[in-house]
């Protein structure tokens, strides 16, 4: 190879042709200061902090201007220094000094080079548009007012780490750095390498230092080891070490139980070795509603009540999701995992309780981590493609056919949906679908909680929460192509997208799909220009601030009728167990208590987070609590009213400890209102001896009391009694066929 | 072509929503990350929905002398309280209607001479989904001494090229002439094309530039408008001696009038056989076509402009190696501005002696065509002699200073050439010159300044325009000429203080060493300038916070922007 000879300060030196001056210099021992360039990466001479006097007109950056024969290059003259310097001060006059990196570490570049050529207050006025900051990635940072810049992050992403993530965005001083199409970071196709953040020489990119805590119970694992797995391979050693607490590996003897359902928790499990078998330990139990007179009777035999005895559902579901990559079949709740699969996301990510209890069947090593290491794992593309793999083959088949429309389609074309869906993740906040826009995919429910809401003068209208296997977007599909509600993640939400083109094709191939699902839209729109007709008609400031306009249907006593005989609260407690479900108190809205009874919220916020989806909304309109509950609390915790309880109910189940044996324990479910749907009309209703016990759908009944109130303004003789609202039929459960989960 | 796919999105969903730029990354395999990175670089695209009427008002040197800035207030005033999904009103950088200011578009749509009663009928039409009157593209047949065809058949200097195929004898016959580069640098065309015609390997390209955005320039407009035929003889020309396979003329997208102008002069020459696989039935091949830039002054820097080409965001790269080696996809590459491509045919039809006659004295040679613009009574393009005396352009041609004014400054090549006092109006217009009297020819864009201007408000408005141009690359131009514009902001608002005038100079020094292109090193030439010829009236604005001309606010005027 060519040898090159120039002078470096005066110091003859001869390199090979192609070497940079920056590398000449460094080669001789001359440092040149520099923010942009690090030996690993390629030049990219943005930050011009190298800049050296080649002797020519203007000054080079020696981080990319090769090494020329007879070149006399100068690296710290006064000229060097003084341009140095003043690139120094232009960037520290925008940097939030200290920044992050500083406080932390002391080692910020850029603060770094500043000290060292005394440059002190910047004679510049700060940026005044700010740039922000973004913390949406759990394990990184984002503090744009730091970055300077430097390219570096975008080298470590797309030239060393190949994960093409990271780009330049905007123009000029608005320039940036921006993730994919300038989306937050923890948005984006971010694989949570930590390249970027090993990469920079300030605090624009740091490491999420939130997770300071020891997991107990294991061993904290190697970084070497951890590189071993490919799920880490491709991770920044580095980052590693900086989340290093955050994971540890766990050892577990056959039947050692791993985590027990309605724990609270928040870590998951990767298995390395071994079997567990994952299961419900409650068993199906269920209060039983057919009550009525005979309740003693009843009470006695209600701790057997088991599933069995459940009545012959209307929509009940051949599975039930929990937090794991299986389904548990509703009649023999039990599954097995293995190697490489994965269990407690939702737990992990969103401090969900456990949905269920799993248990090692052979000795397992199992790896314990915080959300951030899970984000990091669950972001590396070959354990997405299994984990997709695994939710494919276990679970979104079945979660396609709760979907009743996709019941009738053919295994094969099932399949062919299922192979082109895709799995998109989300965080709190990220809105999925915006009524209005056009609809270009169908949803379903994998992980997490969205909202579905619909917009509507004075405010927006929560439809439906759906969990896991609930779905959503095949109205807006055929309502002309827009979205008839906005849908938006209420924690860590992954969904399963089939593209539109794909569910029209289905539409084609199966007319009878499209006729049933254009019906359905027709349906809801009747419906909800219905609703709102009601809605708008009337305004009642106190009726409103109760919060009462919320719910779909109140109990309601006429305080002028009811003598206080408690012979509703005695009733429903016949009619559950003994257990009643309804205290006579609460808000009073003028000769009306509002019973303290679940209203059947419109916005049931009762229904967010349940891990098994036990807590749900009906065809009809009333929430009930499922059999297979596992007793958490959570949808207790949830009600803003108080109207969810927990009881302990005492049940037989399998001795863990003694195969083959059985043993009585105490386990909490949650208990509400269920307007006792197997009766004509809620016992409550039906036992109150003086008319004042009413169910009502309150827009309605509000509706008429407007009415009879100026039409007693107007003629105070009209009688003021409720007969006038029972007979415009909107006592009790008036019917309100919409199908909660579908929408949109 | 990325920006044809942009292009394409946009024209469907009238900016470019997210779904679709994932369809098309997934479409030609490129990251997210690239195709944001160019979607929110260039000016021509947006990445939310637009309003029902878009306005954007030219914000640079004539538009500004002829009151941009009291239109863009007006317009503000009436129409944003409509809402923001109704009207926008923007700045704009220099669409290059200088004689015409000030100028604006609408939804894109170019109106010139348009005065604030007019814009706010415009404006109004536009709301009311009526149609608005564009205004006319008349094209009046002008003879110009530039054009060696009239009335015979052009591309003359091509076809006896063809017969004599002495490529050698082209380069000869430019250095001989004296050809220089007429984007402004001036530099010598003939060992610009020697050194690519010398570079191995086959592939080899051609770039037109014609992407003129500096404020204050519009003859390539003019010359594209009336002598297309010969920037593409040129071209031809330039192709067949370098060997360059296909070439591109690289036109900014507000110049849609002549883009037309351009692809119709390229279909006659495929339909004549002068361009395409065999050039006059021979077997040379040169493919010529149009690539319409997304936009931004800074894709005129010819590094950034082949990234442009590219499908890259025009950001300039890093100097050596040159485009002549190392070009469009690192391949040699010729590329000259639209005037020097022009002058080639010229100079091979005539002679190099008629060239030089051309010439206002001995050291000049040829016809130069100057833009002027600003404070003088006939703006517009001029065909003159290259050595012209200055004064004879801006008080003869151009009618000199409106009634009972008197110049006071002038700019000779636009906002990065800075202001140069009246008294050097009698310096010939040459590149030797011009340079002699420590200024610069350029490319021939004279701003003229009346006693009623500002000169310190007039280079911040150029300081500004950098500022809004550059790319953000490198360090020295993307901060520093944020926070040159802060300083200077600060001192016509009265916020001035003695110690800023070293601080500028520091900053200045650092700029033009440090910067990776002409951008970042010229940023500072219209303060330095001014400084240097009219001091007392900038440190007027710093140590006694007056402004002499009575333009600047001053104290108790709003924020530091």
């Amino acid at each position: 190879m060519k040898q090159i000879d120039l002078t470096i300060d005066g110091t003859p030196v001869t390199v090979a042709e192609g070497t940079t001056v920056f590398d000449a210099a460094r080669i001789h021992g001359i440092s040149i200061p520099v923010l942009c360039h690090q030996q690993n990466e390629r030049p990219a001479g943005v930050c011009r902090v190298c800049s050296v006097d080649c002797g020519e007109k203007v000054l080079q950056a020696s981080c990319v201007r090769p090494a020329e024969n007879g070149m006399k290059v100068q690296t710290d003259s006064e000229k060097v220094r003084k341009a140095r310097r003043m690139i120094v001060e232009l960037l520290m006059s925008d940097h939030p000094s200290p920044c992050a990196r500083q406080r932390h570490s002391g080692d910020c570049e850029l603060e770094t080079i500043a000290k060292a050529e005394g440059i002190g207050a910047p004679r510049f006025a700060k940026r005044i548009s700010p740039r922000g900051q973004d913390d949406s990635s759990l394990v990184i940072s984002v503090d744009h007012e730091a970055c300077i810049l430097c390219d570096r992050c975008i080298r470590g992403c797309d030239e060393i780490r190949h994960n093409n993530v990271l780009g330049r965005g905007g123009k000029g001083y608005g320039a940036g750095i921006a993730f994919d199409l300038n989306l937050p970071m923890g948005n984006s196709s971010c694989v949570s390498c930590g390249e970027c953040m090993v990469s920079c020489p300030t605090g624009a990119l740091t490491n999420k230092s939130v997770v300071r805590t020891v997991l107990p119970n294991g061993v904290p694992v190697a970084v070497e080891e951890l590189k071993q797995l490919p799920y880490f391979q491709n991770v920044s050693g580095t980052f590693l070490e900086l989340n290093a607490n955050a994971v540890i590996k766990r050892h577990f003897k056959a039947g050692e139980i791993i985590c027990r359902e309605g724990d609270y928790g928040s870590t998951a499990f990767f298995i390395l070795e071994g079997k567990v078998e994952i299961f419900l330990s409650t068993p199906m139990a269920h209060v039983s509603t057919d009550g009525g007179a005979s309740g003693f009777i009843r009470k006695l035999t209600s701790r057997l009540t088991g599933a069995d005895r459940q009545k012959p559902d209307r929509d009940r579901p051949r599975s039930i999701s929990i937090d794991a990559s299986v389904d548990l079949a509703y009649d023999n709740p039990v599954a097995e995992l293995g190697e490489g699969d994965l269990f407690g996301e939702m737990t992990c990510m969103s401090m969900y309780p456990r949905s269920a209890t799993v248990r090692a069947s052979t000795d397992c090593v199992m790896l314990e981590m915080l959300r951030n290491v899970l984000d990091v794992i669950q972001r590396n593309k070959t354990l997405r493609e299994k984990l997709e793999a695994n939710y494919r083959k276990r679970a979104l088949d079945d979660h396609l056919r709760t979907v009743p429309l996709f019941s009738s389609l053919s295994p094969e074309f099932i399949e062919s949906l299922a192979s082109k869906a895709e799995l998109v993740r989300l965080s709190n906040g990220d809105v999925i679908c915006r009524q209005g826009e056009v609809a270009d995919a169908f949803y379903l429910v994998r992980i997490g909680f969205v909202k579905i809401t619909e917009e509507h003068p004075g405010g927006d209208l929560v439809l439906a929460y759906l969990g896991k296997g609930g779905y959503f977007g095949e109205i807006g599909l055929l309502a002309n192509g827009l979205r008839t509600a906005t849908v938006t993640a209420l924690d860590h939400v992954e969904l399963v997208r089939i593209d539109g083109a794909d569910f029209m094709e289905m539409l084609t191939r199966f007319p009878a799909i499209a006729r049933e699902l254009t019906a359905v839209a027709r349906e809801r729109e009747q419906q909800n220009s219905r609703h709102m007709a009601a809605v708008t008609g009337i305004s009642l400031d106190s009726f409103l601030t109760q919060g009462l306009m919320e719910s779909n249907s109140l109990l309601l006593i006429d305080l002028d009728k009811c003598t206080r005989c408690d012979n509703c609260v005695r009733a429903c407690a016949d009619a559950h167990d003994g257990v009643t479900r309804l205290i006579r108190e609460g808000l009073r809205f003028d000769n009306y208590l509002v019973a303290t009874s679940c209203r059947q919220c419109r916005d049931p916020l009762c229904m967010v987070g349940c891990p098994v989806g036990s807590i749900r909304r009906r065809n009809s309109l009333e929430i009930v609590i499922e059999d297979w509950c596992v007793g958490c609390g959570l949808c207790a915790q949830n009600c803003p009213y108080g109207n969810i309880n927990m009881h302990p109910f005492e049940v037989m189940v399998k001795d863990l400890a003694q195969p083959g044996g059985q043993k009585a324990v105490v386990k909490p479910k949650a208990t509400s209102c269920d307007l006792c749907a197997d009766h004509a009309e809620p016992s409550c209703v039906y036992a109150c001896p003086h008319d004042a016990a009413h169910r009502v759908e309150p827009n309605q009944f509000f509706k008429v009391y407007a009415e009879t109130k100026i039409a007693e303004r107007d003629s105070p003789a009209t009688v003021r009694d409720l007969t006038a609202a029972k007979q415009t039929g909107t006592i009790a459960r008036s019917p309100h066929p919409r199908d909660p989960r579908s929408a949109h | 072509m990325i920006f044809d796919e942009l292009r394409a999105i946009q024209h469907k969903h009238g900016y470019l929503p997210a779904e679709p730029l994932r369809a098309l990354s997934k479409q030609l395999d490129v990251p997210l990350y690239r195709i944001n990175g160019v979607a929110e670089f260039y000016p021509e695209f947006h990445t939310s929905p637009p309003p029902k009427l878009r306005i954007e008002v030219c914000r640079d040197m004539a538009c500004h002398l002829r009151g941009a800035d009291r239109l863009i207030a007006d317009l503000r005033q009436r129409f944003l309280p409509l809402g923001k999904q109704v009207v926008e009103v923007h700045e704009r950088s220099c669409l290059g209607q200088c004689d015409c200011a000030p100028a604006l578009t609408i939804n894109e749509i170019l109106f010139r001479n348009v005065n604030v009663r007019q814009a706010e009928i415009l404006v109004q039409t536009g709301l009311a989904g009526l149609e608005m009157s564009k205004q006319s593209a008349a094209r009046p047949a002008i003879e110009l001494k530039s054009d060696p065809y009239p009335g015979i058949q052009r591309y003359g200097a091509l076809r006896q090229l063809f017969e004599t195929r002495d490529w050698d004898g082209v380069i000869s016959t430019l250095k001989a002439a004296g050809l220089g580069g007429m984007g402004g640098a001036g530099f010598p065309t003939s060992i610009k094309w020697d050194v690519v015609k010398k570079a191995p390997g086959p592939d080899k390209y051609l770039v037109v530039n014609a992407d003129e955005s500096e404020p204050g320039t519009f003859k390539d407009r003019f010359i594209m408008t009336h002598l297309p035929h010969l920037v593409i003889e040129g071209a031809i020309i330039g192709a067949l001696v370098t060997g360059a396979k296909t070439g591109y003329i690289y036109i900014r997208h507000e110049y849609r009038e002549q883009e037309a102008i351009l692809r119709e002069e390229l279909e006659y020459c495929r339909s004549e056989g002068l361009l395409g696989d065999h050039i006059l039935g021979s077997d040379l091949a040169f493919h010529l076509d149009v690539f319409v830039s997304p936009g931004g002054y800074i894709c005129g820097e010819g590094s950034a402009q082949l990234e442009a080409i590219e499908g890259k965001r025009a950001e300039p790269r890093h100097k050596p190696p040159n485009s002549a080696t190392h070009g469009l996809w690192m391949k040699p590459t010729v590329l000259n501005n639209v005037e020097t491509f022009a002058n080639v045919p010229q100079i091979l039809a005539r002679g190099v002696e008629w060239f030089k006659s051309q010439g206002n004295h001995e050291a000049a040679s040829g016809l130069k065509f100057v833009a002027v613009s600003g404070d003088v009574q006939r703006p517009g393009v001029f065909e003159i002699p290259m050595g012209l005396p200055l004064s004879d352009v801006v008080f003869g041609l151009a009618g000199g200073p409106r009634d009972g004014r008197k110049i006071k400054a002038f700019s000779p090549s636009g906002a990065a050439s800075g202001y140069q006092p009246a008294s050097k109006l009698d310096t010939r217009l040459d590149f030797k010159s011009m340079s002699a009297a420590g200024t610069m020819l350029g490319s021939g864009a004279i701003v003229v300044l009346d006693d009623s201007r500002c000169i310190l408000d007039m280079a911040l408005n150029s300081v500004t325009f950098f500022r809004n141009e550059s790319c953000g690359k490198c360090v020295p131009c993307r901060v520093g000429s944020a926070k040159m514009t802060d300083v200077l902001t600060g001192w016509t608002r009265g916020k001035g203080v003695a110690a800023d005038l070293e601080l500028i100079a520091d900053l200045s020094e650092t700029m033009k060493q440090t910067s990776i292109c002409g951008l970042g090193q010229f940023v500072p030439y219209p303060i330095l300038t001014a400084l240097q010829n009219f001091r007392e009236e900038i440190e007027a604005h710093i140590l006694h916070a007056k402004c002499p001309a009575g333009v600047c606010p001053m104290r108790g005027h709003g924020m530091v922007r």
